[in-house]
């Protein structure tokens, strides 16, 4: 029997069931008051002074506590069949091309004729905003990498 | 002139990765997110890939001088 508005399906809200209602409301309640709160703290943490204890406690236990949250929640595993490990080659190499190339720029001096990538992410992050929305995809890459 | 080829060399990377990714997709081999998972089957690699997370954050956010 379908819910019709009337008789049992009195007091349903937008088709659902109260409780139903009440719960899904208080889970999207409950996201944007993390969110809101993660932009608040994304802004406090990247104006802490640079170099100092508090910065680094603030920066390294949002991403620890990131990366625990992600864990609790890890994703299934796929069978060690379903993935070949012969495919992560070309990404391999990749990666150590990339590296090769970063450390070439690394032992090089000046610094603005062999940027790294910390050097650019310097001059890209200048702005207040910028590091805070930069912290906050930190953060959710953190999650995103223990849920793995 | 240096910086040019700096710059270049890591604009070919990031066209490489796009490619590769692209490549991967038509194929049905592994992509970006596939080699990740992957590679953090192995427990040692996964440590050390949130480490060294961790170590860039606090490198990108608390390290440098913004002034």
């Amino acid at each position: 029997m379908h819910d019709d508005g009337a008789g049992e399906g009195a007091g349903r809200v937008d088709g659902r069931s109260p409780a139903r209602a009440a719960a899904t409301d208080g889970g999207r309640a409950l996201h944007v008051a993390v969110a809101v709160g993660l932009v608040a703290y994304a802004w406090w943490a990247v104006g802490l002074a640079q170099f100092s204890v508090r910065a680094t406690a603030a920066i390294v236990l949002a991403g620890a506590a990131a990366m625990a949250v992600g864990r609790r929640r890890r994703l299934p595993r796929r069978s060690p069949a379903d993935a070949d490990v012969s495919g992560i080659a070309p990404w391999a190499v990749l990666a150590a091309v990339a590296g090769a190339w970063q450390l070439a720029a690394y032992l090089q001096h000046p610094r603005a004729d062999h940027p790294t990538v910390s050097s650019l992410a310097n001059e890209l992050l200048d702005s207040h905003p910028a590091r805070a929305a930069a912290f906050l995809a930190w953060i959710a890459a953190a999650w995103w990498l223990a849920r793995r | 002139m240096s910086r040019s080829v700096t710059l270049v060399g890591y604009a070919v990377l990031i066209v490489a990765a796009a490619g590769l990714e692209v490549a991967a997709r038509r194929r049905g081999s592994a992509t970006f997110v596939d080699a990740l998972t992957i590679v953090l089957r192995w427990r040692a690699a996964r440590l050390a890939l949130l480490a060294a997370w961790l170590w860039l954050g606090w490198h990108l956010f608390v390290r440098v001088d913004w002034q």
